[in-house]
């Protein structure tokens, strides 16, 4: 047997088994596949026009003129992606989590892996992360060193008070519960929630917002317990977000998002179709530029500035987009993309730019598993992005 | 948003079953273009061993070598539009593949300068599973990526020298001592094998 046989004779482990998924892979890109480059026709800008006009309805203050922004598609990922991350177009450091860890990556590129924590949430300045696995709440700093543990059960999306971080709100099963910023004083604040991240009020010390497993919303003051508000959005509630300056609070559900002034009067409320589901929403750190990411069978990314309502524009369209995050500078918007493996950073300021890196499961993963985003922060010390 | 996601909605043609007799190569590319999955699948169920083969060779990682193989599929199916049908286009998709493993390589070597190793392997891949299969994976994993990719391609997806040094960007006579290195120690691994 010569080297030359020995090659063609080669089989590589598990050839059928890797045939079939990968033919499921390909064949679900195939379908859900968008041309690519082609002018976009009438209709299609027709749509895009009437998406800025709902996405605007969810957070108008005012009447306004109707533009589209530049219209972007890709259809199996970014083209001309890196082939790895090298580097973020922003200060800052990005932090993911999920079965393979929790890594950060700093702007340099490099990344550094926490833990094998499965969620985890920076502190509003990036001195420490709040991190969790299993029965486990813990808090680390960027280095991965453990500063303190604490057992529980089922713990899962802490979320640090704004700008303090004096206190962490989590999910414990089914509780909301409270501890201070130093792993002290841990009690119960709700006994029976939505399994969704709380959201504190930023300005407004210690007014916590959280879901209800029937599709309410609640508003509460942690340190006496009174429910300042409740409002039923009427089908169950996948995110909250609250404004920077806490005036206005983003209740986001399967059918459409809904926005309350602080008060908890309703301001507006816009519904979707259930095929493109609101996926995830992030707020620009000027409090003004929302980024929401639709869903299902048309997934796409939307920008909005609030202060200029009917403006928003489709700067991303694909199958499969996941979670957004802000630059600490606003100027870009990180959108993961787990169907194409890939990061795509979209210039969201002046000269419309996009970059993106594949290969992120890869070298986030901690294997072959797509990392959760869940958040790009300042550097240690500096303002929260 | 309901218009949006509607605009959004691509049609694609109805699959139709294909014939029984071997398509041409070209005619299925020309069919998956049009919308039919059925010459994809064919066109895929054609190319995926050795496309898989050429990543695992190279990247000697299972999981890995399937991503890399899955994902140089998908960017050829990206590009099929714009491919020369007068080209083979296994030769076409063997480059992406390689190009891909090599820098996977890159990236992850790069990687470990700064980073910690990672998390276990919950467990250990089946081995593969041809003959002098283990012995060709030993004997290739005292090779440099470098030099697998090398040897890979010229006695896998059967590149000229020339065409390796173009697409690795090498000269022609590195390309030639890789290759000479490559199959002495392919070679010596087989006769230890064979003595055995």
């Amino acid at each position: 047997m010569n080297a030359k046989q020995a090659l063609a004779g080669f089989r590589a482990p598990d050839e059928h088994g890797a045939e079939d998924r990968a033919w499921e892979v390909v064949r679900s890109a195939y379908q859900e596949r968008i041309p690519v480059e082609r002018r976009p026709s009438y209709r299609r800008r027709a749509g895009v026009f009437a998406a800025g006009l709902v996405l605007a309805g969810a957070v108008a203050l005012s009447p306004a003129g109707a533009t589209v922004g530049r219209l972007i598609t890709r259809a199996l990922g970014v083209q001309h992606a890196t082939p790895a991350l090298f580097s973020l177009p922003a200060p800052g450091r990005v932090l993911v989590a999920g079965p393979g860890g929790t890594w950060t990556v700093a702007a340099n590129g490099s990344a550094r892996r926490l833990g094998p924590w499965t969620q985890a949430s920076w502190s509003p300045r990036g001195l420490y992360v709040a991190v969790a696995r299993g029965d486990e709440l813990a808090a680390v700093d960027p280095h991965g060193n453990l500063q303190w543990t604490l057992a529980r059960r089922d713990v899962r999306d802490p979320r640090w008070y704004p700008p303090t971080g004096y206190r962490v709100a989590y999910l414990s099963g089914t509780e909301l519960r409270e501890v201070a910023g130093d792993g002290t004083g841990d009690h119960l604040l709700a006994p029976r929630v939505a399994p969704i991240a709380p959201a504190w009020r930023p300005a407004h010390p210690y007014q916590l917002a959280y879901a209800t497993p029937g599709g309410g919303v609640v508003v509460r003051d942690a340190d006496t317990g009174q429910t300042l508000w409740s409002a039923h959005v009427g089908a169950p509630i996948s995110g909250l977000l609250w404004s920077s300056d806490g005036q206005r609070l983003l209740a986001v559900s399967g059918t459409g998002l809904t926005a309350y002034s602080g008060a908890g009067a309703v301001t507006s409320r816009v519904a979707v179709a259930r095929a493109t589901p609101p996926v995830a929403v992030a707020l620009a750190p000027d409090g003004r530029t929302l980024a929401v990411v639709l869903g299902g069978s048309a997934s796409q990314v939307l920008i909005e500035n609030l202060d200029h309502p009917r403006t928003a524009r489709r700067v991303l369209a694909g199958a499969g987009l996941g979670r957004a995050a802000w630059s600490p500078d606003g100027k870009w918007l990180l959108v993961s993309w787990p169907a194409a493996n890939q990061w795509v950073f979209i210039h969201a300021r002046g000269a419309a730019r996009i970059m993106a890196a594949s290969r992120i499961a890869q070298q986030l993963g901690g294997g072959h598993r797509f990392p959760r985003l869940e958040g790009w922060c300042c550097d240690p010390g500096g303002s929260p992005g | 948003m309901q218009d949006a996601a509607q605009g959004l909605v691509t049609a694609v043609p109805r699959a139709r079953p294909g014939p029984t007799r071997r398509r041409s190569e070209r005619s299925l590319i020309r069919g998956a273009v049009a919308g039919s999955e059925v010459d994809l699948e064919l066109l895929f169920r054609r190319h995926w061993p050795r496309a898989y083969r050429v990543a695992f060779l190279i990247v000697h990682d299972h999981a890995a070598a399937e991503d890399v193989a899955q994902e140089a599929f998908l960017a050829a199916i990206r590009r099929l539009d714009r491919f020369d049908r007068r080209r083979p286009f296994g030769p076409w998709l063997g480059a992406i593949v390689a190009n891909r493993a090599i820098d996977w390589l890159r990236s992850t070597r790069a990687r470990r300068e700064v980073d910690d190793p990672g998390p276990e392997r919950a467990g250990r891949p089946d081995p593969p599973s041809g003959r002098y299969s283990e012995e060709v994976l030993e004997a290739l994993g005292s090779l440099s990526p470098e030099h697998r990719a090398v040897v890979v391609m010229r006695f896998v997806l059967e590149y000229t020298p020339g065409e390796i040094a173009r697409l690795l960007e090498l000269p022609r006579g590195t390309v030639n001592s890789r290759l000479r290195r490559g199959l002495d120690a392919l070679q010596t691994r087989l006769w230890e094998a064979e003595r055995r």
